[in-house]
């Protein structure tokens, strides 16, 4: 049982619609790019296998809708995610600055049992696009004062960064895994640390 | 000594590491320079030192594969001397055989074959899913033809169980089966052990004495089985001949699809005491009948056990370990008792316990099935329509034979009752859509409805110049934005002098808000960085599609403003647009538009959207950016005074909610305090910080509306909050930010929406644009949401024109709104969608059920939201629509639960035979969109719908 919790990491794509989520995903897992690809409804998901560190290891990429409304229905999928994916798309500023909310609402959303370590990463997307708009300086900025995330500029076109950025990924994720062994045992256990307290901040608000 | 099979293996490892990409010729697809699973660390390990360290497990994984793995080790261990030190585990005599023989298991394992049932993950493509489906069951009858789905019995993922209870004591000799058999006595998924009692004695028809034996009652998906076994098969022994001792009696629950009260029928398939089985026959009959269930049911709590303890039977004996450690399986009978009494008390006491607990079950299963059908007959209409004639659809001659000589179609009962059954023709879907979904009233008249379709374009058009207007300030922000994001990447990168006092190094700046495709929002900023703004570069933004549209449409325009109005249709000219572009001593630009009524002309929306950007470009030019700081302006008529101020927003006029529609446009300068109209002044003293700059000056233009914004207040029907007029408005902040962040939106989508269908060229995306954009601007409260689109594109591609396809889209939100996040309704279609499988196959049901995840039915999220808009083909997708209309008056308000389910039902065989868990189906049905077999799901989906009908009716 827990060879297999090993064997599988879950990962989950998060960001604005239209950034690059299934475009990266797809040119990750199936190497291609393709312009045909529609705005994304409810969620799917894509697997491969990776080897990372000498053992193989199977990754489940969960793709997302990017409208924020829709994050309701995220929740089923967050659950028992092992790597958060945030993209940005870099001529767009204002998917970057969204980030920050991405971010929150995932830790909120999936409570991982170490909020401050959970690993993220950070994809600038579209870096082929000569309309750049939010500098690798900024971008860099943001994700050190954010506990050091890695921060990727990738190109889901043209295949720059990507598979990089997957090994990256698949790597944190199994780290955190086996981090995450000797609790997962019991999956259903009741949580009382330090990340219920963001969950109540929000319930005070709500009052309801 | 040399080692063929090492040689051999060794010979792959470097074919493996020389070609990754290759296969090997044998067939054995393996993962190229892939470097051992953690198995590898087994000591010994690593022998061919010669391979590079990384993919130096390799050789061991390969052998694994080749099953070579235990040969080599052996003859390395027989060999040991030659490559070991003294000391080494395989040189051990002992320890090295060991080693040897344990590897002969794993080499028995077929590698090749990745895909045991646990890996879930691993899973093979849907399409493989289904194929392998169709080849294992070929003999069966295909999903589509299917027998119907209350009555099934399945052969694919059978247990044991099934097979025994149906043809008792046939076929399975072999050992393996009578294993099967006996573990199909215990509690397992298929069937549930109700009770259990050892020992008891039956004497067969070919046997001379009664027979110690296990005596239980299961139940399973198809009813009640009792079976009786022989202790000699129970544990293990006489296996050769214990098998046709077994004796089942199977109770059958027949469950007619008409009949809400099956008969229970006891079939002995072999005989018993006759006592027994009369008493238990009448006992249960008589109860039976009262109220038995449609469906077994997962056990009650308590039933599950095997009840040794609360017998009070003469044959009993201490359990034992019987057979695995299930306890209750000994033969011995400690003491004989006579025959006759013994089987007149089991057949009393095996009558009590089953009637009572099978009873109580029923009854709870009962109650709780009476609750689950009060609730889905909500879901359909009570009275059956019947079907005679149907099958055709609507067709061309009977829609011309149904209509009179007015055009008006009276009888919609029928043209809903063939639409549903036989779906409509394409060519004359365009004339039966808008009755479908309520547009076109029935009984209308032909002019009735052309009357309609004229108001409701000139509607159309009206609404479409209103966010026309606010879409140019939009743009204009956009362009500011990105001019100013530009600028400070370059400043940034140091090819311009610094002249940005702003502290770059704030992560989350105001302006990087503010850009190209992205909602851009309004900031404020310090103004004394926007005066070193003349020169900053040119915008590099590539164009959207609709703009460069616009650009087109300005410059057609433009032609036609110098034919002074001219339209190509000359008829209902309602508007006349003077544009006057005078430049004044303070180089104000005075626009004059007169607007007599809304009915505005597609020419003149243009018009409008062009002089717009005009101005905006004018402003553009000189980096300038209008704000209107105005305390007072509640709306339409109210005075206001705008100052423009040529470096955007500042802080101080963040607070001020409302903008003109033309930015740097001064309405006060010629407009007619007549007008009552909104009125704006350029108001020096107002710009912030209380600097003037020339430019605030030169850059104004001014609007000249001589038709009041509240002219225009009659037309509510956009029930946003805006205050809006056709021409000249006013605008809230909050309004145009609001509409910023849903067009870009849409365009993102608009954009990707079905770029693989032909239809949608880019003058028909920007119709959709379009479509979408009115839509959202009348309901700015919802707002765009993703899923919209796809809605709207193939009312689009039905009606081709754009009004048209609007006011259709608008019908159909009417319904689809509550699908989408904000409301209520796809939560009430996921529990719809449990209790239908409840009710309706029940095995699915379990699966479902035992994977807690399916609660939520997140993989019909789709289909539900896109009414299966994505899961079909174009041409499917308009008779599912249609049939999904028509239902509403003829069978059904939520047909696309029974789309859905009978999407669910064409492959529940693929579910179940792979035991597919929440993942695994979502996965499946996202491969396979697009792939169904439409009209066959449609039909099974009519027949799922008269399935829970007649359920219903014969309550």
């Amino acid at each position: 049982m827990s060879s297999r919790k090993k064997a599988l990491l879950k990962v989950i794509i998060l960001g604005d619609s239209g950034v690059g989520k299934t475009s990266l995903m797809n040119q990750f897992v199936n190497k291609k790019f393709s312009n045909q690809y529609k705005a994304t409804i409810g969620a799917d998901f894509l697997t491969k296998e990776v080897i990372v560190d000498d053992r193989i290891v199977t990754m489940q990429i969960w793709d997302t809708a990017g409208q924020e409304r829709f994050q309701s229905l995220g929740v089923a999928f967050y659950r028992g995610a092992d790597c958060c994916v945030l993209v940005f798309d870099v001529t767009a500023p204002n998917t970057f600055k969204s980030l920050e909310s991405w971010r929150d609402e995932f830790l909120i959303q999936a409570s991982p049992r170490d909020p401050d370590n959970f690993p993220f990463v950070i994809l600038g997307n579209k870096i082929d696009l000569d309309n750049r708009a939010v500098s690798a300086k900024r971008a860099q900025q943001w994700c050190q004062s954010k506990n050091d995330i890695p921060y990727f500029e990738t190109s889901a076109k043209e295949a720059v960064n990507v598979e990089l950025a997957f090994q990256t990924i698949a790597r944190n994720a199994l780290a955190q895994e086996t981090e995450a062994e000797l609790y997962n045992e019991f999956p259903d256990q009741i949580k009382l640390n330090a990340n219920d307290n963001g969950r109540n901040r929000d319930g005070d608000n709500c009052a309801c | 000594m040399h080692c063929p099979e090492a040689a051999l293996v060794s010979a792959r490892v470097l074919a493996a590491e020389g070609a990754p990409a290759t296969r090997s010729a044998s067939g054995v697809e393996r993962r190229p320079s892939a470097p051992r699973p953690p198995l590898c660390k087994r000591g010994s390990g690593s022998l061919l030192s010669g391979s590079p360290p990384t993919s130096r497990h390799l050789w061991i994984r390969i052998a694994l594969f080749e099953r070579q793995l235990a040969k080599i080790i052996e003859h390395l261990v027989n060999n040991a001397n030659r490559y070991y030190e003294r000391d080494a585990l395989v040189a051990d005599p002992d320890f090295g055989s060991i080693l040897s023989s344990l590897l002969v298991g794993p080499c028995a394992l077929e590698y090749s074959k990745a895909k045991a049932p646990a890996c879930f993950w691993t899973d093979p493509p849907a399409d493989e899913l289904v194929q392998r489906h169709r080849m294992s069951a070929g003999t069966t009858t295909p999903p589509s033809v299917r027998r119907p789905i209350l009555n099934f019995k399945r052969s694919l993922n059978a247990s044991s169980d099934d097979g025994s209870s149906s043809n008792t004591g046939t076929g399975k000799t072999a050992g393996s089966s009578a294993k099967d058999y006996v573990e199909s006595l215990h509690q397992n998924s298929t069937a549930t052990l109700l009770y259990g009692k050892n020992n008891v004695r039956v004497q067969p028809k070919d046997v001379e004495e009664p027979m110690p034996g296990y005596l239980s009652l299961h139940q399973t998906a198809a009813g009640l089985v009792i079976k009786w076994t022989p202790n000699q098969l129970m544990n293990g022994y006489a296996e050769s001949e214990g098998i046709d001792k077994r004796r089942t009696f199977a109770l059958f629950s027949e469950q007619p699809r008409n009949r809400i009260a099956p008969t229970w029928t006891i079939r002995p398939t072999s005989l018993v005491a006759e006592g027994y089985r009369k008493a238990m026959r009448h006992s249960l009959l008589e109860r039976a009948v009262q109220s038995p269930p449609r469906t077994p049911r997962r056990p009650l709590a308590s039933t599950s056990t095997t009840s040794s303890d609360s017998s009070t039977m003469s044959v009993d004996c201490p359990p034992s370990a019987g057979l695995n450690g299930h306890p209750p399986l000994t033969p011995i009978p400690h003491q004989p008792v006579e025959q006759a009494a013994s089987i007149e008390l089991v057949c009393s006491t095996m009558r009590r316990q089953i009637i009572s607990r099978a009873f109580y079950g029923w009854l709870a299963y009962c109650r709780h099935l009476s609750t689950v059908r009060t609730h889905l007959s909500g879901l359909v209409h009570p009275i059956i329509v019947p079907r005679e004639n149907a099958e055709g659809g609507l067709t061309d001659e009977r829609w011309l034979a149904m209509s009179d000589e007015s055009g008006a179609i009276h009888d919609k009962d029928e043209v809903y009752r063939l639409v549903y059954y036989g779906g409509v023709q394409h060519d004359i879907r365009r004339h039966v859509w808008p009755y479908l979904l309520g547009y076109y009233e029935f009984g209308s008249t032909a002019e009735e409805r052309a009357e309609q379709d004229a108001a409701c374009r000139r509607q159309y058009e009206t609404t479409m110049s209103e966010w026309l207007c606010v879409e140019a300030i939009v743009r204009q922000r956009d362009r500011e934005a990105t001019a100013a994001s530009i600028a400070r990447l370059t400043e940034a990168s140091g090819k311009l002098k610094p002249t940005d006092n702003n502290d770059t190094s704030e992560v989350f700046e105001d302006d990087c808000s503010v850009i190209s495709d992205n909602p851009p929002i309004v900031s404020p900023e310090p103004s004394e960085n926007e005066q070193r703004r003349p020169d900053k570069p040119v915008l590099s933004r590539a164009p959207s599609i609709d703009e460069v549209d616009n650009i087109e449409m300005d410059s057609e325009r433009d032609k036609e403003t110098k034919q002074n109005g001219e339209t190509e249709n000359g008829d209902n000219r309602d508007v006349d647009v003077d544009s006057l572009k005078d430049l004044d001593e303070n180089e104000d630009v005075h626009l004059k538009s007169v607007v007599d009524n809304p009915d505005m002309r597609r020419e003149s929306i243009a018009e409008i959207k062009r002089l717009a950007e005009e101005i905006v470009q004018k402003g553009d030019g000189r980096g300038l950016l209008c704000s209107v700081d105005s305390a007072h302006v509640n709306g339409t008529g109210s005075d206001f005074r705008s100052s423009i101020d040529e470096s955007g927003p500042s802080p101080h006029q963040q607070h001020t909610s409302v903008i003109i529609t033309n930015p740097s446009v001064d309405l006060a300068a010629g407009g007619s305090p007549v007008s009552g109209g909104t009125t704006a002044q350029v108001s020096p003293a107002r710009s912030p910080l209380g600097v003037v700059r020339e430019e605030s000056q030169s850059a104004g233009a001014s609007f000249d509306t001589l038709e009041p914004a509240d002219r225009n207040a009659q037309d509510n029907r956009s029930n946003c909050v805006s205050p809006a007029s056709s021409n000249g408005g006013v605008y809230s902040n909050e309004l145009v930010e609001s509409f910023a962040l849903n067009l870009h939106r849409i365009e993102k989508d608009v954009q990707r929406c079905d770029r693989n269908y032909p239809f949608f060229t880019d003058e028909n995306l920007d119709k959709l644009r379009n479509i979408m954009c009115t839509y959202v601007w009348e309901h700015l409260e919802t707002g765009y949401m993703q899923g919209m689109c796809d809605l709207a594109a193939p009312l689009l591609v039905m009606m081709r024109e754009e009004a048209h396809a609007h006011a259709l889209f608008n019908s159909l939100m009417r319904r689809a709104t509550d699908n989408f996040p904000s409301g209520q309704a796809m939560d009430a279609h996921f529990a719809d969608m449990r209790s239908l499988i409840q009710i309706l196959d029940c095995e699915l049901y379990e699966l479902m059920h035992a994977h807690g995840d399916y609660t939520h039915f997140y993989f019909c999220y789709r289909w539900f939201l896109l009414d299966f808009k994505r899961e079909l083909l174009y041409q499917d997708v308009f008779a599912a629509w249609e049939l999904i209309w028509a239902a509403r008056h003829v069978a059904s308000e939520h047909m696309v639960l029974f789309i859905a389910l009978a999407l669910l039902e064409t492959y529940r065989d693929v579910i179940l035979a792979n035991t597919m868990d929440f993942t695994d189906i979502i996965k499946f049905f996202n491969e396979m969109a697009e792939r169904h077999d439409a009209s066959a799901v449609l039909s099974l989906a009519r027949d799922l719908v008269l399935q829970v009908q007649t359920l219903i009716e014969n309550k």
